[in-house]
């Protein structure tokens, strides 16, 4: 805009004007174009989020409204067996379904990293990313006839091959792990993709060069391609956490939280106490407890994009 | 010579181990496609079929016409699938616009003030919005589940990436010919985003047909549910003896997402992993 550098007193005032002008003419185009969806944010999430941290610092009656109870919600979360148990349902479902959608998504795209005709990409990507975008309501209804005892289609299969069926759903030492198999079935694709975008990086050339100098696949392996896609399984590892976190509605289907408590996850507790019980305040302590695991694991993610790179 | 042949070799291996991988990972739905053609009295026969005998319809006519009001539920679902699409599509695209192209006080802080919520579970959102909606009446109504994801983060910050990568010469010279920021953002912006925008557009479509947590909070007779929830009262409803009806429903709601999945695979499986990258 300052080309035209003034050269006569009059091209001095015009052009001093017009930038200004122009400028405030730009802001308040800026702030119009934001407006609908700054105002939408403000109203559906930063306010709501704000909101839910006060509640947890009350008891909150639906007549009365809320009174200030200082950290007793969180006490009450943290000291009682039944919730600090549904806890760690949720870290233990969250540290299996982690490890095994990002190790087998990692097996599977060195497996499928490789030339092939078209139709075979397309097939491919069908079967393992099918799931991936079909509702894990949808596909956990279909998911509870397999595992069903009697009339179930694994066991059916199980029985016909001399084998003893397994209560997959029903016994509270195989339910979690139930319920991990069908997690990992529905989500490893996701990763699988990711990692075969990352193998696609490795450089070619030290790869060839390596091959011919004798490396095994394995030194391979670890020598040149681990490190290489180091920080993208660093980001599936954290971006698969924080999903299976908030794991809901794949237990509320398969086992609705039972045997007992030994599949209910916090997800589950916060609906039950907020809507079951009208337990506002303590519901929103369980809402921030949640929130605060996955702030750190973002705030680690963020952190370690920079130091764990190691090429 | 021999340690070439004996690489294809594996290669083969592989891959044929793969694809019999991949008919395994794809039964589920063989499965419920098979189920929803089969008779009711068979639900239950063994073996169960993976691949339909018939295309009986029978089962789908019982759906529509058992008590359950699936078609109102179907509606819902679409409606707020809809609504939910073309409001993301509008809100982000004009937020980008602004974020990517135009300078104005504050604009950084306020785009880091969006992103935050990228960092926000639905977990930590529903109470209030429960409670806000209990006090205007929006609760029960399937456009309220619609209005709160009228915009998101993700969608902003998708766009203005986009349009971060596209040269600005165009809208540097309308302007400077004394057009307006509307003019340039729909006669030379939005033109320009088409790949942005269908990429967004489906995530959000299938993202939203799929929600779960929020709609069974929010909606909760029946003639305001969706589907997924829906799916798991018919489940119950229908009773154990209805699996062909429950699978033949079924077959109908993941039908969208499946058509758009066979169509426009590629763009499926970039938007949604896209999505998950975010930053």
């Amino acid at each position: 805009m300052t080309i035209f550098a003034a050269n006569s007193p009059v091209a001095t005032r015009a052009v001093a004007d017009r930038p200004s002008e122009l400028k405030r003419a730009q802001a308040r185009a800026g702030y119009l174009f934001i407006l609908p969806s700054f105002v939408l944010y403000l109203i559906f999430v930063l306010a709501p989020v704000i909101v839910t941290f006060l509640l947890s610092f009350t008891y909150y009656d639906p007549i009365e409204g809320a009174t200030f109870v200082g950290l007793d919600n969180f006490r009450r979360f943290l000291t009682d067996d039944r919730s600090l148990q549904i806890f760690w349902n949720t870290l233990r479902f969250a540290f299996f379904a982690v490890s095994f959608n990002v190790g087998v998504g990692l097996a599977l795209a060195l497996a499928l990293n490789r030339a092939m005709p078209s139709w075979l990409l397309y097939f491919f990507r069908l079967a393992f990313f099918l799931p991936v975008i079909i509702a894990a309501a949808f596909v956990s209804i279909v998911w509870s006839y397999f595992y069903g005892d009697e009339l179930g289609v694994i066991n059916y299969y199980l029985i016909q091959l001399g084998l003893t069926p397994v209560r997959w759903l029903t016994s509270s030492k195989t339910a979690m792990m139930s319920i991990i198999i069908m997690d990992v079935w529905k989500n490893t694709g996701f990763f699988m993709i990711i990692f075969i975008a990352a193998l696609q990086g490795v450089p070619k050339t030290i790869m060839d060069a390596a091959t011919m100098d004798g490396a095994s696949y394995w030194r391979r392996f670890t020598k040149i391609i681990l490190p290489w896609i180091s920080p993208v399984i660093f980001f599936n590892i954290v971006y698969a956490s924080i999903g299976a976190l908030q794991v809901f509605e794949s237990i509320v289907i398969l086992t609705a939280g039972g045997p007992g408590d030994s599949t209910r996850s916090m997800s589950i507790l916060i609906v039950e106490e907020a809507f079951g019980s009208f337990e506002i305040g303590y519901a929103a302590s369980i809402a921030v407890v949640l929130t605060l695991v996955i702030l750190l694991l973002t705030s680690l993610q963020l952190l370690g994009s920079r130091r764990w790179v190691s090429y | 010579m021999q340690t070439k042949s004996r690489a294809r070799w594996a290669n083969r291996a592989i891959i044929a181990v793969m694809v019999v991988l991949g008919i395994f990972m794809l039964l589920p739905f063989m499965w419920l496609f098979s189920m929803s053609f089969r008779p009711v009295a068979d639900a239950y026969k063994m073996p169960p079929s993976f691949l339909p005998q018939n295309f009986d319809l029978t089962n789908y006519r019982a759906v529509l016409a058992s008590d359950v009001p699936f078609l109102r539920i179907y509606w819902n679902s679409v409606q707020i699938a809809v609504l939910v699409t073309v409001g993301q599509l509008v809100t982000c695209t004009l937020a980008a616009f602004a974020f990517a192209r135009l300078d104005f006080p504050g604009r950084d802080s306020l785009f880091f003030i969006m992103l935050v919520g990228l960092m926000f579970p639905a977990q930590v959102t529903i109470i209030p919005i429960y409670l806000g909606y209990a006090e205007t009446g929006l609760l029960n109504r399937p456009v309220g589940l619609a209005l709160m994801y009228l915009t998101s983060s993700f969608g902003v910050f998708l766009v203005r990436q986009f349009m971060r990568s596209q040269p600005k010469a165009l809208e540097e010279a309308a302007l400077m010919d004394g057009a307006g920021y509307f003019k340039i953002f729909f006669r030379i912006s939005l033109p320009q985003l088409r790949p942005a925008l269908s990429a967004l557009g489906i995530i959000t479509f299938t993202q939203t047909w799929n929600y779960y947590f929020q709609a069974r909070v929010l909606l909760e007779p029946q003639e305001s549910m969706t589907l997924p929830v829906a799916m798991d009262m018919l489940r119950g409803f229908m009773g154990q003896g209805n699996l062909s009806m429950v699978m033949a429903a079924m077959s109908m709601a993941v039908l969208p997402v499946i058509l758009i999945f066979l169509v426009a695979q590629k763009l499926v499986v970039e938007g949604v992993t896209m999505s998950g990258i975010k930053n």
